[in-house]
This record gives C-alpha cells, sequence and structure tokens, in this order.
C-alpha cells in the first residue's frame, strides 16, 4: 500500500444525521399546522405575537435542524457549488432589480445548486441562503424554511429528469412556487403584518376588498405571484443548464446520472 | 526526485492527448514545459499534481514516481487513487486561473496563505510562524492583512504560490502563471520563483512561448522593485520540455531550444515579432477629411469608490484615426490605455470633450447601439461565451445588430474559417483552449463586421501561430477600409502590425508617432 | 475605516437575538417603542458608522412600512370605525391601529438585527465559528459564500459591459429583460463552475477533508467574560419569558 494512494472506497461523504432530519422536518410541519390550522390569535383583535414567536422559531430552527442533518452527506463538489449558488440568489436578486424585472428571481441559485448537486445540497442552500441574507435584510430570515423546501424540490424534479424538457421544468415550477407560496404566507402574515414589495401588496390588497382574511389573502397572493416567479426561475435554470459545457456538468456525480 | 512516464493519456476514452512524454524534476531545477495551445501541457502538469482524472473517466497509463515510491496506472478501475492532501506535501500545484485558487472565506493574504494547514489542524503560533517564513521569502509580508481579493494580478500569484507552497513542498508545479499579466507582474512573478528555485525547489512551469534566460544576478530587493530582468523569465540552467500535439518534440537546455527551430511547432521566443513579412505599408490616404474616429480635448475621471479613485481617468486626449489604420496604444501600467478604448464604443463616457465614431457623435445611446460600427474585444474574453456551441456563440453578434439567423450564421461559418476554427465550430466554446477561445472572440467580431476594432491586449496569451493570425486579420482588415486602436504591451507586435504608436502615460498622451520612434 | 472591536460577534447577534424574543413576548407597543428609542437609536449612533445603517434601515424598512400602511390603512374589511369611505376601500381605526403596531414591531424586528450585523465583523464571525469548533463545511460555505458575493456582482457588471459591447440592449418589456439577463447570467454561471471545479482540487489538496478540529489564522476574539455573559443573558431571558407566560399571558 502506497503512502500517496488512498483506499477507493473512501470518500469525504456519510450517511445524513437521521434524527435531526426527521426532528427538522417535523418542527417545520407542526408550526405550519399550528399557525395555519389553530390560528393562535384572530389577526382582527391582536396582532398575534405568540405566532410571531413560533413562527420565527419554528422556521428558523426546523430550518438549522435540516442543515445541521444535511451536512455530514455533503461532498467536496457539492461543497464548492453552495457558497455559488448563495451569492447568485443575492446578485441576482439585486440584479433582477436593477434591470426593472417585476419578479424577485432570488432562489436561481438554489435551483441551480439542487439540479447540480441534489435534494438535500439544494435545501441546505436555501436555508443558509436566508440566513445569510438576514444579515443585509433581516426579513429573508423567518423565510428560511420555505427556501429550503424549494432546493429540496428542485432537487427532487431533477433527480427525475423532469429539468431535460422545458415545459416539465415549467410545470415543476409551479408546484415547487405554489408550495413555496402556501408556506411562506403564514410567516409573512404573523411576522409582518403580510408587508412586502408595494406589488405584492396590491395583490393581496385587491383580495383584502373583497372581503378576504389576512391569512387567506396573503396565501392567494403566495401562490399566484411564488408560482410565477419559480416557473420563470426553473425555465432559467434549465435553459442554463442546457448551455453548460458537459465539463462543468461532469464534476457532480448526482447531475451526471441524471 | 519526481519522475513521470506517460505511455498515453485521454479524456473519455477518445483521442490521446499525451503519448510518450517523460519528465524528471530534480532539486532546484527550473523545468519549462512548452508546446502551443493544445499540445497536453495542462494535461501533463496536472498529472505531475496528482490529478489523474480517473474520478472524471479520464485514462492513464503509465507510471509516477516520487522518490523511491514507484505509482503505476493502466487505465483500469484497479489504479491506486492519490490522496491529494498528501500529495500535495509534496508538490504544491497551481492551476490557471486565480479565482479557483481562492477558498474565497479569508478576508487577509495572510489567512488564505494558512488555510491549508489550518485545514490539517496545525496549532495557532506555529501557524503565523509558517505564513511569516513563506509570506518573507516571497516578498509578500507587506501584503498580509489585505484583502487577497482586492491585489493585483502579480501580487495574487505570489499569494496563491505561497498558498501552495506553505507545506514546504519539495516541488512547485505551475500552469502558465504570467497568463494575463503585464511585464512588471510578470517579472515580480519570476523573481518569487526564483528565490523558491534557490531554496531547493524543483519548479515546473508551463507557457505557450519560450521564456527568455534571467541574467545571473542577484535578485528579488526586499522592498520588491520592477527587476530590470525580462518578464517571464527562466534561470539560464532551464530545462524545456517542447510538446506538439501530445508528444515530446524537444528535451533539453533553454539555450539548444532557442536555436532548435520550435518555431515550426507553433513555439515562438519571447520578444519575437510575428512573422508576417515587410513592416507595414502607409494606409492610402482617406477619402478627403473622413475620419472614422476622432477624438477631442477628451477628458474623465472615474468617481471615487470609497475615497479612492479606482483608475487613472483621461486628460486632454485628442488624436484621429482613419480608415486604413492601425494605432497602438502604448504606456505603463494605468496610463490609461483601457480607459481610453472603452471610451471609443461608449463603455465609458467623456466627462468633456468629443468623440465621434464614423461621423456619429457618442452621446447617451445605449452602448449597444455602437456594436455594428464598433467591435470591441476585451481582455479578459471568458466573460461574453455563453452558447452552447461555438457556431452559435460567433453568430450572436450579428444577430443582436438586426441580421437575420441564416445569414448571421453564414456570417458567422465565414469569420470561424478567417480564424482556423472552422472544424470546431459545433463544440461548445468552454470546451476549447484558451487560445482558442479567444479567437472565437475575435471571430465573433470579424462575423458583426463594424469597421471600427478596439482591442485590448489583442495578444496575451497567445501563442505564436494564433499571434500571426491576429496579425494578419488587423492587416487585412486595414486594407479593406477598416480602422484598429489597440492598446497593447507587446512591443514587437506593435512595432510590426502597426502604423503609428500613441504613448500614454498619466491619462495624457505624450508622444505621437511611427513605430518606429518607439 | 479601521474600528476598535469590543465584542465577539457571537455575543453581538445573541444579545440582538434574545431583544427580539423579549419584544415578541411582552409584545407591547410601549415596550417596541422604547427599545427602538432606548437600545436601537443609542446603538446606530454609537457605532461609528450610524449614516450607513441609518440608511440601511431606511431602505429595508422605509418601502415596508409604507406599503403596510396603504395595505391596511385602506383595506381592512374587519374594521368596524370608518373614517373615511371611498367605496373601493375603506379607511378604518382598525386598520391604521393595525398597521402602527404591526410597523413597529417590524421595526423594531429589523432595526435590532441590522444593528449588530451592521457593527459585527464578518471574518471575525467565520473566525469565531472555527474556534468555537462548528462544523468546517457550515464555515466554509457560510465564509465563502459571504467572499463571492461582491465577486459575484462584479463579475455581472462586467460580464452585461461585455455583452453590450456585442450589442445587448436591454428593451422595456419582459421577455427582452428575460433574454438579457440569460445572456449576463449563463457565462457567469459557466465561469463560477469553472472556478469551482478548480476550487474542489484545491480544497482536497489543502487538506480539508482532514478530520482534525479546524484552526484559525485570526485570533479568537471571544473571552471567558463573555462566554459566562451569553450564558447568564440566556438564561435570564429564558426565565423572564416563562415568568412573563404564567403571570401575564395566562392569566
Amino acid at each position: 500500500m502506497s503512502s500517496f494512494s488512498m483506499p477507493a472506497a473512501e470518500s469525504s461523504a456519510r450517511r445524513p444525521r437521521r434524527l435531526l432530519l426527521v426532528l427538522g422536518v417535523t418542527l417545520i410541519v407542526a408550526t405550519y399546522v399550528f399557525l395555519v390550522i389553530l390560528q393562535p390569535t384572530e389577526l382582527t383583535g391582536g396582532t398575534g405575537s405568540a405566532a410571531a414567536l413560533v413562527s420565527l422559531g419554528g422556521f428558523l430552527g426546523g430550518g438549522a435542524l435540516l442543515v445541521a442533518g444535511v451536512l455530514p452527506m455533503l461532498t467536496t463538489s457539492s461543497l464548492v457549488v453552495m457558497p455559488l449558488g448563495i451569492a447568485l440568489n443575492i446578485a441576482i436578486g439585486q440584479l433582477a432589480g436593477s434591470l426593472g424585472l417585476q419578479i424577485y428571481l432570488d432562489a436561481i441559485g438554489t435551483v441551480l445548486v439542487a439540479v447540480l448537486a441534489g435534494p438535500a445540497a439544494g435545501a441546505a442552500t436555501g436555508a443558509i441562503s436566508n440566513a445569510i441574507w438576514g444579515l443585509f435584510n433581516p426579513f429573508a430570515l423567518p423565510f428560511a424554511a420555505g427556501a429550503a423546501l424549494i432546493g429540496l424540490l428542485a432537487g427532487l424534479a431533477a433527480k427525475y429528469g423532469l429539468f431535460r424538457r422545458l415545459y416539465l421544468a415549467a410545470a415543476a415550477g409551479l408546484v415547487t412556487g405554489a408550495v413555496g407560496g402556501l408556506v411562506a404566507a403564514p410567516v409573512a402574515v404573523f411576522m409582518f403584518g403580510a408587508a412586502g414589495s408595494p406589488g405584492t401588496n396590491a395583490i393581496i390588497a385587491v383580495f383584502r376588498s373583497l372581503g378576504d382574511k389576512l391569512l387567506v389573502a396573503a396565501t392567494k397572493q403566495g401562490l399566484l405571484s411564488d408560482s410565477l416567479d419559480k416557473i420563470v426561475v426553473f425555465v432559467l435554470v434549465a435553459l442554463i443548464l442546457h448551455a453548460l459545457p458537459r465539463r462543468a456538468i461532469r464534476q457532480f456525480p448526482f447531475a451526471r446520472t441524471r | 526526485m519526481i519522475r513521470l512516464e506517460v505511455d498515453a493519456f485521454s479524456y473519455d476514452g477518445t483521442e490521446q492527448v499525451l503519448v510518450g512524454p517523460v519528465l524528471q524534476v530534480h532539486p532546484g531545477d527550473h523545468v519549462v514545459v512548452t508546446g502551443a495551445s493544445g499540445s497536453g501541457k495542462t494535461t501533463l502538469l496536472r498529472l505531475l499534481a496528482g490529478l489523474t482524472g480517473s474520478d472524471a473517466g479520464a485514462a492513464f497509463t503509465g507510471s509516477i514516481t516520487l522518490d523511491d515510491e514507484r505509482l503505476d496506472f493502466a487505465g483500469s478501475e484497479q489504479d491506486p487513487r492519490i490522496d491529494a492532501a498528501r500529495w500535495s506535501e509534496q508538490v504544491a500545484y497551481v492551476a490557471q486561473g486565480a479565482w479557483g485558487q481562492l477558498s474565497m472565506m479569508s478576508a487577509t493574504v495572510g489567512e488564505e496563505i494558512a488555510f491549508g494547514p489550518a485545514n490539517r489542524g496545525v496549532p495557532a503560533g506555529q501557524l503565523r510562524a509558517r505564513v511569516d517564513a513563506v509570506a518573507e521569502s516571497l516578498g509578500l509580508t507587506p501584503l498580509l492583512e489585505r484583502d487577497p481579493r482586492r491585489l493585483s494580478g502579480g501580487q495574487l500569484q505570489r499569494t496563491l504560490i505561497a498558498a501552495a507552497m506553505v507545506q514546504r513542498s519539495r516541488v512547485l508545479v505551475l500552469d502558465e502563471p504570467f497568463q494575463g499579466l503585464d511585464d512588471d507582474a510578470a517579472a515580480e512573478v519570476a523573481a518569487a520563483l526564483e528565490v523558491l528555485r534557490r531554496e531547493g525547489t524543483g519548479i515546473v512551469v508551463s507557457a505557450p512561448i519560450l521564456p527568455a534566460p534571467i541574467l545571473p544576478a542577484p535578485i528579488l530587493p526586499a522592498p520588491m522593485l520592477p527587476a530590470p530582468i525580462p518578464a517571464e523569465a527562466a534561470p539560464r540552467s532551464a530545462r524545456v520540455l517542447a510538446l506538439a500535439g501530445g508528444r515530446p518534440v524537444f528535451d533539453g537546455s533553454l539555450a539548444d531550444a532557442r536555436t532548435a527551430g520550435l518555431d515550426r511547432f507553433g513555439i515562438g521566443t519571447m520578444g519575437d515579432p510575428p512573422a508576417i513579412g515587410e513592416a507595414p505599408e502607409r494606409p492610402e490616404p482617406a477619402a478627403a477629411g473622413a475620419a472614422l474616429l476622432e477624438l477631442r480635448n477628451v477628458s474623465f475621471r472615474y468617481p471615487q469608490q470609497h475615497g479612492a479613485p479606482h483608475g487613472t481617468g483621461l486628460r486632454g486626449v485628442g488624436f484621429s484615426v482613419s480608415s486604413g489604420e492601425i494605432i497602438a496604444l502604448r504606456g505603463p501600467n494605468g496610463s490609461g490605455k483601457s480607459t481610453l478604448l472603452q471610451h471609443l464604443n461608449g463603455l465609458l463616457r467623456a466627462d468633456s470633450g468629443s468623440i465621434a465614431v464614423d461621423g456619429t457623435p457618442i452621446r447617451s445611446q445605449p452602448t449597444g447601439s455602437f456594436a455594428a460600427v464598433v467591435g470591441y474585444l476585451f481582455q479578459d474574453t471568458d466573460q461574453q461565451l455563453f452558447e452552447r456551441t461555438v457556431l452559435r456563440e460567433v453568430a450572436y453578434g450579428p444577430r443582436s445588430i438586426g441580421r437575420r439567423r441564416p445569414d448571421a450564421e453564414r456570417r458567422a461559418a465565414a469569420a470561424l474559417d478567417e480564424v482556423g476554427l472552422q472544424a470546431v465550430s459545433q463544440a461548445h466554446p468552454y470546451e476549447l483552449g484558451f487560445v482558442q477561445r479567444r479567437l472565437v472572440a475575435l471571430a465573433s467580431l470579424l462575423a458583426t463586421g463594424p469597421r471600427l476594432w478596439a482591442l485590448d491586449e489583442p495578444t496575451a496569451g497567445l501563442d505564436a501561430p494564433a499571434r500571426e493570425v491576429m496579425a494578419a486579420l488587423l492587416r487585412a482588415h486595414a486594407r479593406g477600409g477598416g480602422a484598429v486602436v489597440l492598446a497593447t504591451h507587446d512591443a514587437a507586435f506593435a512595432e510590426t502590425v502597426a502604423h503609428r504608436s500613441l504613448w500614454l502615460d498619466d491619462g495624457r498622451i505624450v508622444t505621437q508617432g511611427g513605430t518606429e520612434h518607439g | 475605516m479601521p474600528r476598535r472591536r469590543i465584542y465577539n460577534p457571537l455575543t453581538e447577534l445573541l444579545t440582538a437575538a434574545l431583544l427580539v424574543v423579549l419584544v415578541l413576548v411582552v409584545n407591547r407597543w410601549e415596550v417596541s417603542l422604547a427599545v427602538l428609542l432606548l437600545v436601537v437609536l443609542p446603538a446606530i449612533l454609537l457605532s461609528g458608522r450610524a449614516r450607513r445603517i441609518g440608511l440601511a434601515i431606511a431602505i429595508v424598512v422605509g418601502p415596508l412600512l409604507i406599503s403596510s400602511l396603504l395595505l391596511h390603512g385602506l383595506f381592512f374589511p374587519e374594521g368596524e370605525r370608518i373614517l373615511l369611505d371611498l367605496g373601493f376601500a375603506r379607511v378604518t381605526v382598525e386598520g391604521l391601529a393595525f398597521a402602527a403596531v404591526m410597523g413597529l414591531r417590524t421595526s423594531v424586528f429589523a432595526g435590532v438585527l441590522l444593528t449588530a450585523a451592521m457593527t459585527l465583523d464578518i471574518a471575525d464571525l467565520v473566525a469565531t465559528m472555527t474556534h468555537c469548533g462548528w462544523n468546517r463545511k457550515l464555515v466554509f460555505i457560510v465564509g465563502s459564500a459571504v467572499g463571492l458575493i461582491p465577486q459575484v456582482a462584479l463579475r455581472g457588471e462586467q460580464i452585461t459591459r461585455a455583452q453590450q459591447a456585442r450589442g445587448l440592449v436591454v428593451g422595456a418589456g419582459l421577455p427582452s429583460r428575460l433574454r438579457a439577463l440569460l445572456a449576463v447570467t449563463t457565462p457567469l454561471v459557466i465561469g463560477l463552475l469553472v472556478d469551482a471545479s478548480e476550487r474542489n482540487h484545491m480544497l482536497e489538496a489543502r487538506g480539508f477533508s482532514a478530520r482534525v478540529p479546524r484552526t484559525s489564522y485570526r485570533p479568537d476574539s471571544d473571552t471567558p467574560g463573555q462566554r459566562l455573559f451569553r450564558i447568564l443573558l440566556t438564561l435570564g431571558v429564558g426565565a423572564f419569558c416563562l415568568t412573563w407566560i404564567v403571570l401575564v399571558v395566562l392569566t
């Protein structure tokens, strides 16, 4: 045995910490159920401070548990691409603003990582991305669990080859966006009273003027705008993937076998 | 101390990239691996660095011997897999392209150099001592607290060398370390390598052209001054391994290599003019005062960023270029060459004075609207390649100025023919080598068909054949009634190709005249 | 600007987070206002970069407050005391009150966290994570992402210029803008992935897969005093919250 060679089986990736994953997912689901079904404080009277605490703690904590569970299974090749995805999320989010686009496009990096390195890396990228973004814009912080979910769903879509066809990618984006919108709505409502950009608030205002409760109006708005945003993001990522040289894809075992 | 024998190497089991080269490095050796683009230099260096590509489907047959340990490879599954961490303790490797070699998580040069030992758990006190020692030898001590992302090219390259060498590896392998560096920066890096070599490190460097020999004088004074040695130099004792098409065509001393007629393999020598015959003929006098480009008293200042201006501006620059002319912009780094060039198509807008291209003054039109008249070649061409085939890439220019797809593709095919890339028109631009990617960018410019070309360091990093293609295309463009303005450090190229040179210093023109005065 | 560092980043972040929890638990607008005026404002003024932090808070919070005021001020179907009926919208007392209370809470949330984030040195935070023995993969992802953000933005800008020089003109419509975005994003992503592939080899060569605890070149800015302070603060806030919930909320 040479001192420079290593056994073929060794690899830096290990199994995920299943307990942490299960705990994280349970916490996120429990938080969502608590917020939507029990609706602790009806928003007509108070401002739902308990709900705010629960959504902050539950979604942030759940995201953190997920990341902790996923970390051991990340190989170096997924590790180097995750910071890139996070930086892309933030930089393209800003670029989209400067180009005057009406959609956020702030999940391009998350979806790209998910497609190249798999659902686990995608979920972790989404969660960490929002945590880092929280350093520049604290309002991103409570949405960490939603961002992780988007990374996870995008990775699953890639696993089943949905990024090979544009219309399939668009459909996957629609579903992912809808799920993302559903999860994000209670956070927006209970943390910030559904305040967002003027554009999204105009949509909420329309539903409110029709008599919807705030949570219902925000959920409908989330379904609408997040779906649109994720359709565009998924199609853009599919187009970028199409233009990538094989050499760039070959370094990712997940994308290679896709 | 290390010996690499390559029987054969191929990616994806297709074409053989390397056949037969043997490379041996001893302490204090300086070996230059040279060859034209696509000759297999990078692959050879990566093998030395222990990157046999087995995880990416490459097949390597041959052996690597480090001291008395011999690893044999048969291109099969049972081949040894090299442990990169342990290998790098003996053989340090600095690849092409600086950004991929930075961890990006270090706020200071010191942290970046310490990245490797910190990963290995070296205690803090020892960590500082090791970083200080390697920084001292490479003249990096004053830079230890600087942000690695804000260094000059030469400083960055030396930082990467330090980060790779902090383990005190005995062999240092560098893939085209001088690419994209100007003369001063290249001299700075060459001096740092010479220090390491004199400390006993075996140095292996790849280069598209043969370096000039260093005079045997003491170098690298404590505060690094621009050394009075030729850029990209190698010591007199350097050995040369020349490759052509993956096969070794020369193995011997640098002095012998310079007289071995390697130019028939597309391997030129530093400082040689491009071989395209006689000096440029004066252009025909342009039709009654129709200057293609006219600058009058142009001044420009970069906006202040974080308190410090981020580049030299321009101060009252005026000149004109008529059709048929090739003008070289010359001068030291930071004299304003690139700044001036970027005014010619509206990438930068003058604060005062006027610029007219083909009679149209540049005012507030979008930059993209000048693409039909002014073609711009960036120093870093990789920033524009984005299509999935070379043909589509080259057709993007004509398409974006409004030509229909069949017409654009016809023009693209013709342009690829002119730069000699017709064979790879269906390849992905990123599957090509550096030189070919630059030629793709040039073809893109040709296909769009602007009359004025603005070229930023067009010959940087090119091998001899590509440099000749560039020179020939420039002359043909001028003869056809176009005009060229090029910013360049390549004196031999400017003197052979340009009709006159404008010398810039600190944002103003200091001398105008024929190239023979330069 | 060089600024002498007094507190470890973890201390700053934890204090900010516990302050947010406190404000949410107590849930009185008087407390929110008091924290804003007595804690956040002095902290900003003493930070040495008051203008930057103030501007950042204004940019982040301002639009949110305005759109919240418009949304709830005009459209609050649950509201009964109507101040002004515009037909399509009604200004109600309840809506305005809701917007005010939510706005105040949002401002405290953003104000506290942004002040903490903008006074801490991210490089120091990354070093602290290493000193505390956090997972090296997580430290790499966070540190490298933060380091890449300005780099990615800069490259995006350069690519935009390169494409403009080739004739890219961004039109007004959404399709034209998306096409422009694709023309910029694709080379950006390719370039970053090529770098990442090289960084992959670099990490392996620099022993990133080693199993021993990582060390840090930067000195540890943490002190036993601050460690004790963090533990006491956490326990204190926890105890207070429990008491508050039992005594005030449940009775």
